[in-house]
């Protein structure tokens, strides 16, 4: 009987000794609170309202998701450049931030499959009299420092040698240095450009057609080594596009036209 | 905790872009230092003038100067001169910004500079027969900056350190800006940073150290 007793007590301390390695995912669903990193100077993915709460297609992203994990969701607000510091320093577990899925970039983050998918477009001023985006060559353009689009408009500046590229910190700037005639245009996602122009906040802005990039898929970030997170934040977007949800919160934010496809033909992700 | 595993290569391997940051850094600050210094001394006089005017615009620039962020003071050169339709380069509005805050700093540096030189040196120097501004250019101007020498070159570090303020207003050539933009097209955000606060530590140390070396052999008794 006491050797029975002894095992027992062995065995539960051998259980307690060696528990299982809580992950990423184990932590989110034991606090109870989902903390996202949303960018919200980036409408209509993430802004503030009239009463300055979190709004847009991000946050109610990060809230779907929460409510899919059981748990209470958090908007941490992280500018454009400070994603990545965000998830790394433990301020927030996941970034719902339209993040480029660049190689460069999963060297050092976990991407899920595309969330998102943004078509650029070029936006300026009437006045400038650029007609399309080869009119854009040799002038002074700017965007917000860190985005996709920032990074490829900055190689198109060094190809055609002439004019000058500017990183802006945040959307606003970019907006401000674009009215007050800083810079004579910039390029922004579809998303952005349409809604500026439809806010009115700005006299003479205009879309002058598309930019030839690449069509900019965005992912949820993790860190790197969260395989169990990022395979749950993988079959999350699934489940976003197939229970209809997506096309729902596109309706519902950006508005015009059918939800970007988020595939990409004729290769497996 | 930190979860993060370190990619030095990756850094090491852009540090030649760094080093070009790093000049445009010390070419800011050097600059903005000479102008800074220019106007500081007109400050430094105006403030001690008879003429109201000339008193009443130096205490607002060394108020402002002195009581708002230099943050603020770069953002509001690029965008607030923006607005009236003004608009500066980047590079520009860093240097004018910066020089604005030096000038602010330094006048009240020589002005403590020039009460520290004893009254009887202008008035001797005027009993030998020179002008005003002979003695003053002559006699009180090298003694101030020998008072004023070390102070100024503290002003001169700070100066460095305050370029990476630049980045607020699109300024992607000096050291700051550089090491966003590798930061952005890599998120190898801690090593990029970890080596332009090496770069920075290294121009700011060799100021200090300059500076040691300079008054060491020029102020000698």
């Amino acid at each position: 009987m006491k050797k029975m007793t002894l095992a027992a007590v062995g065995m539960a301390v051998a259980m307690t000794a060696a528990p299982a390695q809580a992950d990423k995912l184990d932590d989110i669903i034991s606090s109870g609170v989902l903390r996202c990193a949303v960018v919200l100077d980036f409408p209509p993915m993430g802004s503030r309202d009239a009463d300055n709460n979190p709004i847009g297609f991000d946050v109610d992203y990060c809230n779907d998701l929460a409510a899919a994990l059981g748990v209470d969701a958090e908007i941490v607000e992280t500018p454009f450049p400070d994603r990545i510091p965000a998830l790394i320093s433990g301020r927030a577990d996941v970034g719902v931030a339209s993040t480029s899925d660049t190689l460069e970039r999963a060297k050092t983050v976990g991407f899920t499959i595309p969330y998102f998918a943004f078509q650029m477009v070029v936006l300026t001023r009437e006045d400038t009299g650029i007609a399309d985006f080869e009119g854009m060559a040799g002038r002074t353009v700017g965007s917000v420092a860190g985005t996709y689009e920032a990074i490829a408009l900055e190689q198109n500046v060094d190809a055609w040698g002439g004019g000058d590229f500017r990183p802006y910190n945040s959307q606003a700037d970019v907006f401000l240095a674009l009215a007050q005639g800083q810079i004579e245009s910039t390029v922004v996602t579809s998303t952005v450009a349409s809604s500026i122009i439809q806010s009115g906040q700005y006299d003479g802005f205009v879309m002058r057609g598309d930019a030839p990039y690449d069509i900019d898929y965005v992912g949820l970030i993790a860190l790197r080594e969260e395989y169990g997170l990022l395979n749950y934040l993988d079959l999350f977007v699934n489940q976003q596009v197939r229970t209809g949800r997506y096309a729902e919160l596109y309706a519902q934010w950006i508005g015009e036209g059918d939800a970007p496809n988020l595939t990409v033909p004729n290769v497996y992700r | 905790m930190f979860d993060y595993t370190f990619h030095w290569h990756q850094a090491l391997r852009a540090w030649p872009r760094l080093l070009e940051g790093a000049l445009v850094t010390l070419e800011v600050a050097v600059l903005s230092m000479i102008i800074g210094i220019t106007i500081a001394i007109v400050l430094a006089v105006a403030r001690t003038s008879n003429v109201a005017i000339f008193r009443a615009a130096a205490i607002s620039w060394i108020e402002l100067a002195r009581n708002t962020p230099a943050l603020f003071q770069i953002y509001m050169v690029h965008f607030g001169l923006g607005a009236f339709g003004l608009h500066l380069s980047p590079y520009l509005s860093l240097l004018v910004g910066i020089a604005f805050n030096n000038a602010g700093y330094l006048a009240e540096t020589f002005r403590g500079a020039l009460r520290a030189i004893p009254p009887t040196q202008t008035r001797a120097a005027r009993s030998l027969g020179m002008g005003p501004v002979q003695a003053f250019v002559l006699i009180i101007l090298p003694q101030m900056f020998r008072i004023a020498f070390l102070p100024a070159s503290n002003q001169m570090v700070w100066a460095i350190l305050m370029t990476s303020l630049g980045i607020i207003v699109g300024m992607n050539t000096d050291l700051a800006g550089v090491t966003q933009d590798l930061n952005v097209r890599t998120f190898r955000t801690f090593e990029f940073f970890a080596l332009a606060a090496v770069f920075y530590y290294a121009i700011a140390k060799s100021v200090g150290i300059g500076a040691r070396l300079i008054a060491w052999r020029l102020f000698r008794y």
